[in-house]
Parts: structure tokens; C-alpha cells; sequence
């Protein structure tokens, strides 16, 4: 039974990780100093961690475990879904403002979550104002009103 | 100076009505956190620090209403423990093993009042070994040298590694990534940019804050998309009840050994609130479990681990102050906030900034007795809380960790380095590499360097003196010994880990 487990992702994370511990050792390696203010320098330490990282990803490679249970293609998709609705809001919320780009980005969220569309908007648009009234007027706060506010 | 006038200084700072107010606020909001399946201490720690920093709170203040939040959580976790027999926070999880079957058998009401007492009990017994034993320490640590703290670090990280997660090597990796992440931004030592690319925002290094809350809310969230289990609950009838005389005085030599097991727990790094809870029911269980009821709803069992882990809250304040080395995830954001608002953390800061620390110990004693009024007769509102729908909840746990990030710094960059990392945690959890201790590479990463490299500069470069003294030979056996621990015993190999902190 356990010849047949996977263990395909331990294998490509170590993999990965042993591509960060190269790239980022070619990096320190490519560290000067302008002058020594200590016999190690800005690079030893750096060093010292890609050579323990190597070394680690090495035995993940070797000794990799189980694969975890990775999430349905529904789950997957909610949660790719969710991730650009997280960059549009990270874009959004200083032309929009903050009332109206928490009140899209929570309806949307809440949907996801599982409610309708006008739960998910009321909800929203509670939680948006309630929370703009909070940090602005309870905390000083300063949050976006949006560019197209007037003034 | 002696302790209790140390403690009396500590008083007249938690004692300002600011103070007072945050130690409040940090209770209240700490239940609240901790009784929400979801959201553990250490995002609602993250999600604070923002709302703390905006609004330009001085350090001591910072602390208090952050650690109470830390040690605020302990109490709720066990809320949904009983009620629903979902664990609220990882600290909670052996709660719901006999919290759940007295609340079955209609004895909800005893089963929170007796818990509630029992955090107190375990939570107060913590701060007074914190009062006691924190002096003493920072003291001896003054002495230690740079090789000294390097290698006390390094063994911090390793004890970590065996106990947090089921592969150490996996911890390992973890550390070293947020150790690498702590060396983004400009070389102290020698004015060299490093790791940045370029970019001139990360000039001033990785943003603590964004990692923390992206590496903790928001993978959070993409976990919570997961899970369909954590169901609200319909409808919950509290009614506060007293616990009696008679199951109280029962329950109190449980709760008095679990109190000390669990603060000597949360004094070792890298053990928590869920290793004490059930290290301290496993005792009980041996000690005074003659006729087989714990599992079936015993009030032994519901007190002993929650005092536990009441207790390991307040004892792993005890390595974040004194040596400035925090052992768990949540510390380690604790001592993150600290390094916010620029104060450094470590022995000295018993002598520099006394106001922080003992002011911090004097709002832990009040914050714990705030808690137990909240905890008592108040239970029914927080329980009411569990009723709030996941689809509003869990948005809107998103959304606060948006504001707070982009209240800081007004940039949507930040937004975006969240988010990314907010994916790196969600994947590393599902893969099994534990959060804390990327955090705690993060935080710990530049002083571990600037240790060594001034190690080495009064050694010359002679790589020996990082174990010559015999006090950094012990810390390096031990933490060779912490490595090869879960190989030696198998104990902490074999058993299922409850999910860390």
C-alpha cells in the first residue's frame, strides 16, 4: 500500500527548494562589500542558509512524504476565484474608494462562501460602513474615500 | 529594586485609564477570537498590530491590548469546544473531550463556569510565575555573549522543529525560509542591499506585518474554502450557571498540577498552549482517572487542560521577554510588534524600558481577572457569537486583514505581497510545513546574523568560539538533543499532533 502513495508534491517542493537555495547562494555569492567592517561580511550568513536549504530539499527529495489531500477542482476553483478577487480589490480600493470596493469584494466573497448575491451585498455593505465609521471616526483611521468622491 | 515594587511601577502604568481600556479591549476581543472556530490568537494578534501602530499607541500600550488578545483567546477557545465540540483555537482542541459530553448531558452551563475558572486559575498562576521567575532570568541573560545567543537561537528553532508539525525536516526548511526572508533589504553590517532586486520597497526589508498576516489570515481564509465542517451553530441556549462547591473542589488539585505543567510547557520554545492541554489531560488522566469517566463528559477533564493551557499562554511570555526569543507563532508576532514600534527585545529590556515589561506582567493580572467576569456571567453573548454565518464571517475576516495592511502604509503593493504570501502559507500547510517557524525566522533572522558576525568579529574568524564557552556547548547538545528527540523516543512521533499555534 504505501509503494503505491504519491509522493509527487514533497518531490517538486524540494525541488523547487532546491532551485531558491542555487538562485538565492548565486546571489549572496555576487554580494561586495565596499569596505570589511566584520571578517564575515554581508555574504555569510546568506551562505550558510542556502547550504542548509540545499541540504534540506535534498532530503525532501529522498524522504518525501505523502501527498497531502489537495482540494477538489471546485474547491480549487473558489479559491482561484477568491485570490483575484483579492488583487482587483488590492487595485481597486483606492479609485473606488473603501466603501464601495469592501462592499463589491465582500459580496463577492460572501458568495463564494456560500450566500446569494443580495445577502452577500447587504452584508457588505453593513460590514463596509461599519467598519469605515470604526476606523475613520472611532480610531482616526484614515481610509480612501475613492476619486470619484466629490471634493 | 525588588519584585513587588517593580510590579508596583508595572501597576502604576496598566492602571492608566488607556491601559485599563486596552486590557479590556485585548480581553474582550481575545474571547471573541478565540471562541470563533477559524480565527486562532495568532491572526487576531496580526490582524490588531496595524490598528495598534495607525494609531500610534506607545509601545507598554501596544503590548497590553496585543497580549491580551494572546492570553484573551485562551479563555474563548474553549466556547465552541463545549458547545459545538469544535475546538475554537488549536489550545482548545482536548477541551472538546469531556467539554462536549457535559454539554450533552445538559451540563453546558457547569462546563463553561468551571472552565472559566479553571483559565483564571491557570492563567493568574502563570503571571505570578512570570513575575517571579522573568527578573531572574533576564539576569542571568545579560551575560550571555553573541555565541552564546546564536547558538540559544538556533536551539530555539530546533526544539520548534521536533515539536511543531509531524516532519522536523519540514520545520527546518520553514525557519530557514523566513530567516532568508529576513535578510531582504539593506546589510547593517555593511550598507550592501541584499535580495532586493532592485525594488526600492524592499529596501527597508520584508514587511513583518504583511508576512504575518498574509502567511496566517489570509491563508487561513483560502483554508477555510476547504472545510465545510465548521457549520455555525443554530441556535445556543447558555444559561450561566455557577459551578458547585462540591465539582470545584474536585477539579482543583487538577487544575493547581495542570496550571504548573502548563506553564513550564510555555516556558520550553516551541511548545504551546495544544502541547500542554494535552500533555496536562494525559496526566490527569493517569493520576486521578480511577473509574474511566474522563472522555465522558469528567469536569476534571475540562478543567485540567484548560488551566493547562491558560498557564502556557503566561509562560511563553517568559523566553519572549526575558531573552528575547519567542517560542511559539504567536509570541514570535508578539515580539514582531514589539520591533514595530522599536523596541528591542531581549534582557535588557528589564533595565531600558521597564515601563514595557512590568507594565505588560501588571495587566496580565488585571486582564485575567477582566476575563473571568467576561467569561462568567457574560458566556451567553460570546456563545450567541458562534451563531454569526460562516459567509459573512470568514469575508469578513479577509477584509480586516486588507485594511489593517493597507492602513499601515497606504500601499497596494503590500496588498498584493500579502496576498502572495497568504498562498505560500496556504500550500506550506497543506504540504505540512508549519507556519510558526517562518514567522519566527522573520523575526529572529537579523539578530541572528548580527550575532554571529559579531561573534566572529572578536574571534576573528575563528568559527570556534560559537561553542566555546561551556554555556553554548550545553545550548548546542540540547539543541542537537531537541533534533533527535522525536527519533529517540517516538512519543512525539507517533502521536497525531494537534494543529499548532
Amino acid at each position: 500500500m504505501t509503494e503505491r502513495k504519491s509522493h509527487k508534491s514533497d518531490r517538486i517542493t524540494g525541488v523547487l527548494l532546491l532551485l531558491l537555495s542555487l538562485g538565492y547562494g548565486f546571489e549572496a555569492l555576487r554580494l561586495e562589500a565596499d569596505f570589511l567592517a566584520d571578517p564575515l561580511g554581508p555574504r555569510a550568513f546568506p551562505l550558510l542558509l542556502a547550504a542548509a536549504l540545499g541540504l534540506f530539499s535534498l532530503y525532501l527529495i529522498f524522504k518525501p512524504d505523502p501527498d497531502p489531500h489537495w482540494p477538489p477542482t471546485r474547491v480549487l476553483l473558489g479559491q482561484l476565484a477568491m485570490l483575484v478577487s483579492f488583487v482587483v480589490y488590492s487595485y481597486a480600493l483606492a479609485p473606488l474608494g473603501f466603501l464601495l470596493a469592501t462592499t463589491l469584494e465582500m459580496a463577492v466573497l460572501s458568495r463564494l462562501f456560500g450566500a446569494d448575491w443580495r445577502r452577500g451585498f447587504l452584508g457588505g455593505a453593513g460590514l463596509a460602513l461599519g467598519l469605515y465609521v470604526l476606523f475613520v471616526f472611532g480610531l482616526g483611521i484614515p481610509l480612501p474615500l475613492g476619486r470619484w468622491w466629490p471634493g | 529594586m525588588d519584585v513587588f515594587s517593580l510590579l508596583a511601577h508595572g501597576f502604576s502604568v496598566a492602571l492608566t485609564p488607556l491601559n485599563l481600556f486596552l486590557a479590556f479591549a485585548g480581553a474582550f476581543l481575545g474571547t471573541l477570537i478565540g471562541a470563533l472556530p477559524g480565527i486562532g490568537p495568532v491572526n487576531g494578534v496580526a490582524i490588531l498590530i496595524p490598528i495598534a501602530y495607525a494609531l500610534k499607541l506607545p509601545p507598554e500600550s501596544a503590548l497590553i491590548l496585543l497580549a491580551g488578545v494572546y492570553y484573551g483567546a485562551e479563555y474563548g477557545g474553549r466556547i465552541a469546544s463545549i458547545l459545538l465540540n469544535v475546538p475554537g483555537d488549536a489550545g482548545a482542541v482536548i477541551t472538546t473531550l469531556d467539554g462536549y459530553p457535559m454539554a450533552q448531558k445538559g451540563k453546558a452551563g457547569e462546563a463553561l463556569a468551571l472552565s472559566a475558572i479553571s483559565s483564571f486559575i491557570g492563567g493568574t498562576l502563570a503571571v505570578i510565575g512570570l513575575t517571579l521567575f522573568a527578573p531572574y532570568l533576564a539576569e542571568w541573560a545579560i551575560k550571555f555573549g553573541p555565541a552564546e545567543y546564536f547558538a540559544l537561537m538556533v536551539f530555539a528553532f530546533t526544539t520548534l522543529a521536533s515539536l511543531a508539525g509531524k516532519n522536523p525536516v519540514k520545520a527546518l526548511i520553514a525557519s530557514v525560509f523566513g530567516l532568508m526572508l529576513a535578510t531582504v533589504g539593506i546589510d547593517p553590517g555593511s550598507g550592501v542591499p541584499r535580495f532586493t532586486f532592485g525594488e526600492m520597497k524592499l529596501y527597508d526589508g520584508v514587511d513583518f506585518l504583511v508576512v504575518a498576516i498574509g502567511l496566517f489570515a489570509i491563508s487561513e481564509v483560502l483554508t477555510l474554502m476547504e472545510h465545510s465542517y465548521l457549520g455555525t451553530a443554530q441556535r445556543i441556549k447558555v444559561q450561566t450557571k455557577l459551578v458547585s462547591m462540591k465539582t470545584f473542589m474536585a477539579s482543583l488539585w487538577s487544575i493547581l498540577r495542570s496550571s504548573l505543567i502548563g506553564f513550564f510547557i510555555g516556558v520550553l520554545p516551541g511548545a504551546g498552549a495544544s502541547i500542554a492541554s494535552a500533555v496536562a489531560y494525559t496526566t490527569e488522566k493517569r493520576l486521578v482517572d480511577h473509574e474511566g469517566t474522563f472522555g465522558t463528559g469528567d469536569p476534571r477533564g475540562v478543567a485540567a487542560p484548560e488551566a493547562a493551557n491558560n498557564a502556557a499562554s503566561g509562560g511563553a511570555m517568559v523566553p519572549m521577554l526575558t531573552l528575547g526569543v519567542p517560542g511559539s507563532g504567536t509570541t514570535a508576532v508578539l515580539l514582531g510588534a514589539l520591533m514595530m514600534f522599536n523596541v528591542t527585545p531581549g534582557p535588557l529590556i528589564f533595565q531600558q524600558r521597564p515601563e514595557i515589561v512590568w507594565g505588560l506582567i501588571a495587566s496580565m493580572y488585571i486582564g485575567n481577572v477582566m476575563l473571568l467576569v467576561l467569561n462568567l456571567p457574560l458566556v451567553g453573548l460570546f456563545a450567541r457569537i458562534l451563531t454569526i454565518p460562516r459567509w459573512f464571517l470568514v469575508p469578513a475576516i479577509a477584509a480586516l486583514s486588507f485594511i489593517g495592511v493597507y492602513a499601515v502604509n497606504n500601499s497596494a503593493f503590500d496588498l498584493l505581497f500579502m496576498t502572495g504570501i497568504g498562498v505560500v502559507g496556504y500550500l506550506m500547510r497543506k504540504a505540512g510545513f508549519p507556519l510558526a517557524p517562518v514567522i519566527l525566522g522573520l523575526v529572529l533572522g537579523r539578530l541572528m546574523e548580527v550575532n554571529l558576525r559579531r561573534a566572529l568579529a572578536i574571534s576573528g574568524g575563528d568559527w570556534s568560539i560559537l561553542y566555546a564557552s561551556p554555556l553554548s556547548k550545553a545550548l548546542w547538545a540540547l539543541a542537537l538533543l531537541s533534533l533527535l528527540f522525536p527519533y529517540l523516543t517516538g512519543f512525539f512521533g507517533s502521536r497525531r499532533r494537534p494543529p499548532d499555534v
